[in-house]
């Protein structure tokens, strides 16, 4: 990893937190796994990484302080992009910023406003999944908020096996989640992994397993099953 | 893996396309060329000085407002920072084309 990119994305992390905002975020996606170093105690090995920077605001209308988050990172080279749908992000040569909030009901084709922010999210299924669990890592002199790696790795199953997930992105996100889950089985996370497994809705415990079969990783399955 | 390597490129490829446009975007909203203020019997006028082509242009506007001086002193340092992505996207956009073309010449 490049260390101005890791540099710039500790300066965004630090401007949320002085400005009260990290607290309401959670970070989401490949990101997370280098901040999970600090609860694995080990890097995950897993070196795959796009420049997309994401959060996931769960509760949007929740969030109190006023910040215009574009005006924020202007200074860092920060500019706004939208794409044709009219969602937007904060692109930088190195690092791209996006919102993310989870679907509810039958989901919406637009984004969704966050104008406390001067920003707006997309919406999108199964993360309220990733919120349910979640671990505060301290970085610095802050502590940032990620989803608990149970969560993360069987969340990547999950979206592999969606219908409209492109054939490589499925590939990388089960990579990703069998990244995880041995790195959860070797701090001996695995009962928490198998609770959190049981109490998934049938439909998705099958989209768990077809990712790890596809993954071919039956040992994986086996510790999931007994 | 190689397929995931190459849709990871080819999607840092087209954020990277969509980057420049961005960084164009936005530095053609920014006022062009740099500030300065000369000092002549007393009196402080401000000039624009821009380069077009080989031709370095010293524009005369006169006494300007504190805003107006404030305004671009404040854009100096972010035209320098969208020239300075502007110029490391284009690298990237270069090296990613390189890549996806395997043993073709960039």
């Amino acid at each position: 990893m490049e260390k101005s990119q890791y540099n710039l994305c500790l300066e965004i992390l630090r401007r949320f937190d002085n400005k009260g905002l990290l607290s309401d975020f959670i970070l989401i996606g490949s990101w997370s796994i280098v901040f999970y170093e600090a609860y694995f105690k080990k890097k995950p090995d897993f070196a795959l990484r796009t420049r997309d920077l994401d959060f996931l605001i769960e509760k949007p209308h929740a969030i109190k302080a006023k910040v215009d988050i574009p005006d924020l990172l202007k200074d860092l080279g920060f500019v706004v992009s939208f794409t044709g749908k009219g969602y937007m992000s904060l692109s930088h040569s190195e690092l791209i910023l996006e919102f993310l909030v989870p679907e509810k009901g039958k989901g919406v084709e637009k984004p969704v406003s966050l104008p406390t922010l001067g920003m707006n999210a997309t919406a999108l299924r199964f993360l309220s999944f990733l919120s349910e669990n979640v671990i505060q890592i301290k970085v610095e002199d802050f502590k940032i908020t990620l989803p608990h790696p149970v969560h993360f790795a069987l969340h990547k199953l999950i979206v592999s096996q969606r219908p409209e997930r492109k054939k490589d992105k499925a590939i990388k996100d089960r990579d990703a989640a069998v990244t995880i889950f041995k790195a959860l089985i070797a701090k001996g996370d695995e009962v928490s992994l198998r609770k959190t497994f049981n109490k998934l809705p049938s439909n998705w415990q099958k989209m768990v397993i077809k990712g790890l079969d596809l993954s071919a990783e039956p040992q994986l399955q086996d510790i999931l099953i007994t | 893996m190689p397929g995931v390597i190459k849709s990871v490129l080819e999607e840092e490829l087209q954020n990277s396309l969509r980057m420049r446009k961005d960084y164009e975007s936005a530095l053609s909203k920014l006022p062009q060329g740099c500030l300065v203020e000369k000092e002549i019997r007393g009196h402080k006028y401000c000039y624009i000085v821009k380069r077009e082509g080989h031709k370095i242009l010293h524009l005369y506007k006169g006494k300007l407002s504190p805003e107006e001086i404030r305004k671009y002193k404040e854009n100096k340092p972010l035209r320098a920072k969208y020239r300075h992505g502007l110029s490391k996207v284009k690298k990237q956009i270069r090296f990613l084309i390189g890549v996806l073309r395997g043993k073709e010449s960039i």
